[in-house]
């Protein structure tokens, strides 16, 4: 790992979860205000999380093993916020206390 | 108590994943097999962190040279133990070199050493690490000329009993007021650390300028 | 009001207080890389610094003790088993940590004995307190087991939650018991040591929260407990499924062996996910209670406890925790950043969040709301926010000079300190650090000054 490599490998890696977790607060915000664009704002950051686990594994030095785990959690970074929010939703109306 | 076991299984088995007996089972199963895994694995540490275990040498081996040179099959820093070099000039049995690692050890918590510094990289981030502070080539280029010692474990000897006196930048060494059979047995714990294999930690280490 | 919750008040008090203490020590320590001949050789940097973490693990522990002391009659309808106990304790506490605080500062450290190990300072992070100190520390929660356990046997009542709880005072204690240990060969004191260090931080802590968290759900928002526990559960299944193994990556680099690597970076990598779902979680329960909340400053640090957390265990851990960036940054001031941010993140939040629960109980407030708490909000958080950024560039900076390019000598240590970069991250650090101690002034405040139109009197911490 040359020095150059290293900063930027720990700063696409800094990224790739900020861009998940941008997912998961843009489309929660934007199920409990009911504003699609924060919804679709949100999927954008998805791909955006996408894009960058697709450069860690192209340009990065980083082990075979673990591009491939970033690689497998951007596809669950995606499922996250949805499935989450459905079983949230689930819980809940159980209790009535749907928002 | 058995009714709720029962429950708990008919959760288990039907996952009803709103039901909190579910989860309770899984919380604990998981908490079940990750501490037996996590059994399993420090008894097998064990093997390679025990004193004469396959990373941590004996304690005799401060009698011996110690080098940290690039291992191409392990992608790692590793240490090299070569031939006789006693130190302070005088061998030492196992028993002797046992007794002298338990004193540098309690120098090192009685001084707090880590607070300061760090050892495999933990502790405190305001004096450098000293996990191959013995291989530290300020001993021979800064030291050594300072302290007019002619070895390097004269001069951490020198050193580490009056450091405010030798200073090497603005971020001074505390005078701890070691005797100088505590700078003996922190110098030979130093020693001893430095042949630890350490999977590579600190990487490059005194490599600038080679 | 119950007399374990008066208790309790008195165990916020002292949380407080120390908190104070925490950032006096945080900025003299941050103060030392500025002016490096700062009070030398009189009172060293190393003291700071154990003032500054030691108060820190005894602050965030006694507001723990208080928060249960708080809900424990409430959730099982009866006073506390054992309250003479619990009360003396606390005393005892108090003075434990005083004593070992003036001698800390007054004699420092010791000859290379058993005695100074004893008496003076046992020079292992985080547990620097001498063992007749750690023996008091295992009294106290040996009697707060005690409460726990007496209380739900008398109550003839066990929920969900206490059961989590009981459980959990098993570990607490037991992985405690390591802060004794004296052990020459450092691979395996560390390895013992990561046991009490990262099983209390990032597990049993956790959990302990995770059900404080639970019952302040319970009471801010209204939520039922079938929910609550249910989300309890699947937090300690996460936690705990990612967080025992997770204490591999501390394995990296102490003589360990080398699968150790892989084991800590996959577990580490999984850490993050929950933390989403915890975000996600508190999104929905923000929009699904954010008009019905009667105390505001609770509600607001409880969902940004979410997020912070988030950030900072989930990116700040994610940056440096694979094992071939780990080689760089680890003992770093990148690390530095990461431990702040996640403590902060992770308990702090929650913490203030619980006192707020308090102060609203204590001066009968209908509705808690005003202008101080968000003075106190904004400067806590932009704050902690400025520093560990500054401390991230700093790190940065250590990471790429003195460690990938210089190699790690006492040489590339200095080069890479004395590099623009370090210096303006320690500048920063130290600026955000005084806004930091200017929101815990603000909180303190808010604290005990009582609500506005309230003729009820507030919250008066008593001397700790």
């Amino acid at each position: 790992m040359t020095p150059e490599s290293l900063l930027e490998t720990a700063v696409l890696l800094g990224l790739f979860v900020l861009a998940g977790g941008g997912y998961g607060g843009l489309y929660s915000v934007g199920r409990a205000a009911g504003r699609p664009a924060l919804i679709r704002a949100g999927r954008a950051c998805w791909v955006g999380a996408l894009a960058i686990a697709v450069v860690i594994a192209a340009a990065t030095p980083l082990g075979v093993g673990w591009k491939l785990l970033i690689l497998v959690s951007a596809l669950v970074y995606a499922v996250i916020p949805p499935v989450t929010w459905r079983y949230l939703e689930r819980t809940h109306s159980d209790e009535g206390l749907r928002p | 108590m058995s009714s709720e076991i029962a429950d708990t299984v008919r959760a288990g088995v039907g996952g009803d994943l709103a039901d909190p007996v579910f989860w309770r089972a899984g919380a604990i199963a998981t908490t079940a097999v990750m501490l037996v895994i996590l059994a399993f694995l420090t008894i097998d540490s064990y093997r390679y962190i025990s004193v004469g275990g396959l990373n941590v040498p004996k304690y005799d081996v401060i009698n011996q040279h110690i080098g940290y040179e690039f291992n191409w099959s392990r992608h790692a820093a590793v240490p090299v133990i070569g031939g006789p070099e006693p130190l302070f000039g005088h061998k030492v049995t196992e028993a002797e070199a046992a007794d002298l690692i338990l004193k540098g050890k309690f120098v090192i918590q009685s001084r707090a050493c880590m607070d300061c510094h760090t050892f495999f990289g933990n502790g405190a981030y305001y004096g450098p690490d000293l996990t191959k502070s013995w291989l530290d080539p300020a001993w021979p280029q800064i030291w050594m000329p300072m302290t007019g010692k002619t070895t390097r474990e004269d001069a951490m000897v020198e050193f580490l009993m009056r450091p405010d006196k030798y200073p090497t930048w603005d971020r001074r060494m505390p005078n701890l007021r070691l005797t100088e059979a505590e700078a003996h047995a922190a110098v030979a714990y130093l020693k001893w650390l430095s042949a630890i294999d350490t999977n590579g930690f600190p990487a490059n280490f005194g490599q600038a300028g080679k | 009001m119950y007399r374990s919750q008066r208790l309790s008040l008195r165990y916020y008090a002292a949380a407080v207080t120390l908190f104070g203490v925490m950032i006096v020590f945080g900025l003299l320590s941050a103060l030392y890389y500025l002016y490096p001949s700062l009070l030398f050789n009189v009172f060293n940097f190393s003291t700071s610094k154990i003032m500054h973490i030691d108060t820190l693990v005894i602050w965030l522990l006694m507001a723990f003790l208080g928060a249960v002391y708080w809900y424990l009659p409430k959730e099982l309808g009866r006073e506390v088993e054992g309250m003479w106990l619990a009360e003396l304790t606390f005393w005892v506490f108090c003075a434990v940590v005083i004593v070992v605080a003036a001698v800390f500062i007054f004699v420092q450290y010791g000859p290379a004995t058993d005695f100074t190990l004893w008496f003076i300072n046992q020079g292992r992070k985080y547990v620097e307190a001498p063992r007749w100190a750690t023996i008091g520390i295992v009294v106290v929660m040996l009697v707060f087991a005690y409460n726990v356990v007496a209380t739900c046997v008398k109550a003839h009542r066990m929920t969900g939650i206490m059961w989590v709880l009981a459980l959990d005072l098993i570990p607490l204690v037991l992985v405690y018991l390591d802060a004794f240990s004296y052990d020459r060969n450092m691979s395996t004191d560390l390895y013992w040591w990561w046991w009490l260090v990262h099983m209390w931080v990032e597990s049993t802590w956790e959990v302990l929260i995770g059900c404080v968290m639970a019952l302040v759900l319970m009471d801010v928002m209204g939520t039922s407990r079938r929910i609550v526990e249910t989300w309890l559960y699947i937090e300690v299944m996460l936690v705990l499924g990612a967080g025992i193994l997770g204490l591999g990556h501390h394995y990296f680099w102490i003589g360990t062996p080398q699968y150790w690597l892989s084991i800590g970076g996959f577990f580490s990598a999984l850490e993050p996910l929950p933390l989403l779902g915890m975000v996600i979680h508190a999104v929905y329960d923000a929009g699904a209670h954010r008009l019905k909340t009667t105390n505001r400053p609770a509600f607001f640090w409880i969902t940004t406890e979410a997020f912070l957390n988030f950030i900072g265990a989930g990116i700040w851990g994610f940056m440096m925790t694979l094992p071939q960036i780990n080689l760089f940054t680890h003992g770093t001031q990148w690390t530095v950043s990461h431990g702040h941010f996640a403590f902060y993140g992770a308990y702090v939040c929650g913490v203030i969040a619980v006192f707020y629960v308090a102060k609203q109980k204590t001066s009968g407030a209908a509705y808690l709301d005003g202008k101080a708490w968000k003075w106190a909000y904004g400067l806590l958080n932009i704050g902690m926010v400025g520093m560990v950024m500054g401390l991230l560039l700093a790190g940065m900076a250590q990471a790429f000079f003195g460690r990938a390019i210089g190699g790690s000598t006492l040489m590339a240590f200095t080069t890479a300190s004395e590099n623009p970069w370090f210096v303006s991250g320690m500048y920063a650090r130290m600026l955000f650090g005084l806004m930091f101690a200017a929101g815990y002034v603000a909180l303190v405040y808010d604290l005990v000054t009582s609500p506005r139109r309230i003729a009820t009197p507030a919250l008066q911490p008593e001397p700790a």
